[in-house]
């Protein structure tokens, strides 16, 4: 009788113990389902990147605009955001890539403010250049960029090639999904900084459109990925403004923005058709 | 018989002379070209241009475009300079990269960061060249991207223009292969010339 009555306690202590912890496992579940954001606040630590005028450097700037991407996106998408950094500490251009390819990342951000040797301004996006990668990598990237499976996402078959690819060369893969990538964002950068309310007018920067260029932390990156020069730290207007909390929120929110568009046109597009 | 064959002879020698002449005017650049050891090529720590002997007069120069930044818009724009002609292409891109080092005489900007100076050149049989230059490239350089891109591209795309048998350009810093110039553009591993970035007049 007392064993039966401790069995039932045994079992209502272990149903108590289970209990949450099945239910501690259902999101964590779902949370692994969820698929990956990866944003790369550009420089940190030793590393401050670009300085500008009045002392303020693009490793601040950029982790500020960052957290404040990663807030938007978690509000208002189904998505999990992974920054490779969270606070000024230096990181690795191979371990912010690599954050991004061991959680399977669908996107790569990555934030910085642009430095030039004269006083440049605007804002532009940038994704990997592949004027450099030698014939056999180039010939598997526009393989792997021109298979039907474009539209929807990389199959399987095509992920295997990509792993055949030198894996510091993942990004060649992903060069016209970065672009519309880029072109997603770049439409929205300079749109909203310029056009929307009254005080962003002061804001406004101009567009210098998208580019290319060979950017190492793009490089190992096995998914869409860009670079985003939000203003120049080294023109001291433009450093004032990214400095200025309401100009880095709008920044957020114009990345934000194209993100959305871009995922919309990505994931709205029925599967290709079976040869 | 014997007066054509003296003939046959000479027009021979004529003709040998002339494919000699031919060979060594064209496309004997591609061969590789090491500088004389030191002597030539430290001078100056600007690697001002090989000291002309006294025949300097008749020195012959090579016109070349020599690529720094645009205010305006941040694009390479070119000021016209000359070098000293050499048949050693090693030499020739040794003075080019010294005037671009020197800096721009008009209105536009240096390419380079102040205090950079030139270690050597090296080019290869398929037309790859090595250039190597002092820390102060990277120490000096104030970061950014489209600061390293015009760095980068002033000197791959002005070596690639005005030296055909450059084909690509790699950038050392104090004779070693670096990840990045200033931590944004990769310097692992060659340039192909990108005339993108080159301002259109």
């Amino acid at each position: 009788m007392t064993k039966r009555r401790a069995t039932i306690a045994l079992a209502a202590l272990l149903a108590a113990i289970l209990g949450p912890a099945v239910s501690v496992l259902g999101p964590a579940a779902e949370a692994a389902e969820q698929k990956t954001i990866v944003i790369d606040p550009g420089h940190g630590g030793l590393d401050v990147g670009a300085k500008g005028k009045f002392g303020n450097l693009e490793k601040t700037v950029t982790l500020a605009i960052s957290l404040k991407l990663k807030a938007l996106i978690e509000q208002n998408m189904a998505y999990r955001v992974l920054l490779t950094r969270d606070k000024d500490i230096d990181v690795s251009l191979e371990n912010r890539s690599a954050l991004a390819n061991n959680n399977d990342a669908v996107v790569f951000i990555s934030v910085h403010a642009n430095g030039s040797f004269r006083a440049a301004t605007g804002a532009e996006t940038f994704y990997m250049s592949l004027t450099d990668l030698d014939e056999e990598t180039r010939k598997l990237a526009y393989l792997e960029n021109n298979s039907s499976q474009l539209e929807t996402r990389i199959s399987d078959d095509a992920k295997d090639a990509v792993k055949m690819i030198l894996w510091d060369m993942a990004q060649a893969a992903y060069i016209k999904q970065s672009a519309r990538l880029a072109e997603a964002i770049q439409r929205e950068l300079p749109a909203l900084l310029t056009t929307e309310g009254r005080p962003s007018r002061s804001l406004a920067v101009e567009n210098r459109g998208i580019k290319q260029a060979r950017f190492k932390v793009l490089t190992g990156v096995a998914c869409p990925a860009v670079l985003v020069e939000v203003a120049f730290m080294s023109n001291p207007e433009e450093e004032q403004k990214l400095i200025d909390e309401g100009f880095q929120a709008k920044v957020a929110q114009a990345i934000y923005q194209g993100l959305v568009s871009y995922m919309k046109a990505v994931g709205s597009r029925p599967p290709a058709p079976l040869p | 018989m014997k007066i054509p064959k003296t003939v046959l002879v000479v027009g021979l020698l004529i003709v040998l002379a002339v494919l000699v002449a031919v060979f060594f005017r064209s496309g004997a650049r591609e061969v590789i070209r090491k500088s004389e050891p030191a002597a030539a090529a430290a001078p100056g720590p600007a690697g001002a241009p090989a000291p002309p002997p006294d025949a300097s007069a008749a020195q012959p120069t090579l016109k070349v475009s020599v690529f720094f930044v645009r205010p305006s818009d941040g694009l390479l724009a070119p000021e016209e300079r000359e070098i000293p002609a050499s048949d050693s292409l090693v030499q020739e891109t040794e003075a080019f990269i010294a005037e671009l080092i020197k800096g721009p005489a008009g209105d536009l900007a240096a390419a380079v960061p102040p205090g950079t100076k030139l270690g050597r050149v090296y080019i290869t049989k398929e037309g790859t060249a090595y250039v190597d230059f002092s820390r102060e490239l990277v120490e000096n350089h104030p970061s950014g991207t489209s600061a390293e891109l015009s760095t980068v591209y002033a000197v791959v795309d002005g070596l690639a223009f005005n030296f055909k048998a450059v084909k690509k350009v790699f950038i050392l810093v104090d004779g070693e292969e670096r990840e990045t110039l200033a931590g944004h553009i990769g310097l692992d591993r060659p340039f192909s010339p990108d005339y993108s970035l080159i301002a259109k007049k």
